[in-house]
């Protein structure tokens, strides 16, 4: 247990490290002058080189990228080119505003957003699997029989909605045609509905097939067929039995589709203006504002390494026969 | 005289056990319904996007301000036979904005799967056969690249570069690879167990002959097989870029930028941007249902064969 968990977080040392560089190197080597981007188009070019001078941009990369390193192990993530600690924008102010001095720090930016992103995928995971479960175990009871048959055409025609539309569609259906739920922006818990919603049709395919798969499988085993001689009932041999064994691909499925879930989540927060952690990337990227994407796509690496890690140990919670 | 000595050769075998594996996958996924109903809608919408654009006198960019915001068939008051899915703000037909970005989109979507299977399925290939330090670093590799949402990778590059046709299939392409990888390299390291290889090995032929001459045909069919569900896959990712702004460029038409340009009418119009969306889900729709079918069929055999 405790030679795993140090294997694995070595090694997810180790791919954080490759990340870290890739990033790093790619937001380098790409056109913009980072120095230029910050001071703005009006700014004569002394500020601009006393700007990258400031920055360190005229070191070599390597230099650079060991100096990121060193305030990455602090916890520090840099701050941001263009957003102000204050909120306010400074897209069209002069060089020497006031307003372009205090930049607001990435850590922080991206710490504030955590919350809601999170409220955002755990409704939608709630509401996915409120919908993929009965049609998945109902599959999984009575394969080639039509409740398998309704699960495939559902999964077949959920995983083809493109989500982004699927999200303008229900705004228009459900908040301006008939007003019953707000769709833009975040002032409260009901926001967060259409925006889960959406996100769970996109999740719902891939559980119920690999429900309906899982489930199929197990009920083929013998201490399933050996179970009414227990005495037990059937309720209690599929909750407790079936499902409980079936849960363990889906727990697999989770770790692997993580990053997947994020490409939705990003687009699903554009598009109903959620202010999370996919509104401030997509922002970010559209602005060139590197140091909050370095930010993010760390962050996200590190949290796509934790929870495969956790998946795992899960995992091995639910099945003892599993080795780490 | 050969016909006997082949016969004897395989005494009990009927046609049917004689097959290859892929041989019948491909019979057994032709068999399904789902198939059949998704090829036929895939084959339709193809080949109307292939031909309507040429035959159509409409031209898919051209602009006429008279004929805007006309709805689509039945809907509405003022309905032409000329515009099916009605016009857009600018007086284009929607119909043939949306097969020319069907166009795109498909290509898109099979060039990016290719190349993801190239490359994603060499490189497992080769970490699988040669195991060791090899594997270890292309395993890593594959976890780094796997751990950054394809998403991010996609809109920074193509945020900062000219968002061509070759440059989202390159940007998608590398970053889709590394779950081909893996799967190519968990079929290859079953193989490279297998008697055949070993005895190859002993002939002395070199790992690159084993590989391309052996562990490849035998491993990648069943894995391209399942493709068609990336294509699929690929296109809803295209149709996103092209709604943020970094797919290929207006005024070409794809789904993505249809539908960005038709949220800004939803009120007046919703047509707009409701039409290509249904357009998309019906293809998507198709490649789905005959990806499904051919992947249980595939599992169907594989299982049947071990």
């Amino acid at each position: 247990m405790l030679s795993f968990l140090t294997r694995r977080l070595f090694q997810g040392a180790i791919v954080l490290l490759i990340v870290t560089f890739a990033i790093f190197t790619l937001l380098r080597v790409v056109p913009g002058d980072p120095a230029r981007l910050i001071v703005g188009g009006m700014a004569p070019d002394e500020v601009v080189v006393q700007k990258a001078e400031e920055l360190g941009l005229n070191d070599p990369i390597p230099v650079q990228f060991i100096r990121y390193l060193g305030d990455l192990a602090q916890g520090d993530l840099g701050n941001s080119f263009f957003r102000p600690k204050s909120g306010a924008t400074v897209g069209a102010a002069a060089f020497d505003d006031p307003s372009r001095d205090e930049r607001a720090e990435v850590r922080d930016l991206i710490f504030e957003r955590i919350p809601l992103t999170l409220q955002l995928a755990g409704l939608a995971v709630v509401f996915a699997l409120l919908m993929s479960f009965p049609l998945g175990v109902a599959a999984g009871l009575n394969p080639g029989r039509w409740q398998d048959k309704l699960a495939f055409f559902t999964g077949s025609v959920f995983v083809s909605i493109p989500n982004f539309w699927l999200g303008i569609v229900l705004a228009q259906l459900f908040s301006v045609q008939l007003g019953i739920l707000p769709s833009l922006g975040y002032k409260g818990f009901e926001y967060t509905i259409l925006p889960a919603f959406v996100l769970a049709v996109g999740i719902s395919p891939f559980i119920i097939r690999t429900l309906s798969v899982s489930i199929a499988g197990v009920m083929q085993e013998e201490f399933i067929n050996v179970a009414p001689l227990r005495g037990l009932r059937r309720a209690r041999i599929v909750a407790a039995h079936a499902i409980r064994n079936a849960s363990i691909p889906l727990l697999n499925l989770f770790g692997i589709q993580l990053g997947s879930l994020l490409g939705v989540l990003l687009v699903v927060e554009l598009i109903f203006d959620y202010p999370g952690l996919g509104r401030l990337t997509i922002n970010a990227v559209l602005q060139r504002d590197f140091p909050i994407i370095q930010g993010v796509a760390i962050f996200i690496s590190a949290a796509f390494v934790f929870i495969n890690i956790i998946v795992d140990l899960a995992a091995s919670y639910i099945d003892p026969r599993l080795e780490y | 005289m050969t016909d006997t000595t082949s016969t004897s050769a395989t005494p009990q075998l009927t046609p049917a056990e004689l097959r290859t594996p892929m041989q019948r996958m491909l019979r057994e996924a032709l068999s399904r319904t789902s198939f059949k109903v998704g090829f036929g809608m895939f084959l339709a919408l193809l080949f109307g996007a292939l031909i309507y654009p040429e035959i159509s006198s409409i031209d898919p960019t051209k602009m006429a301000v008279r004929s805007r915001h006309i709805p689509p068939l039945f809907l509405g008051e003022k309905w032409v036979w000329a515009h099916p899915l009605g016009t857009d703000h600018l007086g284009r037909d929607l119909l043939l904005r949306c097969l020319v970005g069907l166009r795109y989109s498909v290509m898109i979507g099979i060039c990016t799967v290719i190349l993801m299977f190239v490359v994603g399925c060499a490189l497992g290939l080769i970490s699988g056969f040669k195991g060791k330090l090899t594997d270890t670093i292309i395993m890593r590799i594959t976890d780094a690249q796997l751990s950054i949402p394809m998403i991010i990778l996609a809109i920074t590059i193509l945020g900062i570069s000219r968002p061509t046709a070759p440059a989202i299939i390159l940007v998608l392409g590398l970053a889709g690879w590394p779950l081909y990888a893996r799967v190519a390299r968990s079929a290859a390291l079953a193989e490279k167990r297998k008697e055949y290889i070993k005895g190859q090995r002993v002939l002395g032929a070199s790992d690159w002959r084993i590989i391309t001459l052996f562990v490849a045909p035998a491993v990648l069919p069943p894995i391209a097989f399942v493709a068609v569900l990336d294509v699929a896959a690929i296109m809803i990712f295209e149709s996103i870029l092209g709604f943020i702004g970094l797919g290929i460029q207006p005024p070409t038409p794809t789904f993505g930028n249809i539908i960005a340009d038709g949220r800004k009418y939803l009120i007046n119009s919703w047509w707009i941007a409701t039409m290509p969306g249904v357009f998309l889900l019906f293809t998507l729709t198709s490649l789905n249902l005959m990806g499904s079918a051919m992947e249980n069929a595939r599992n169907n055999v594989l299982k049947g064969a071990a």
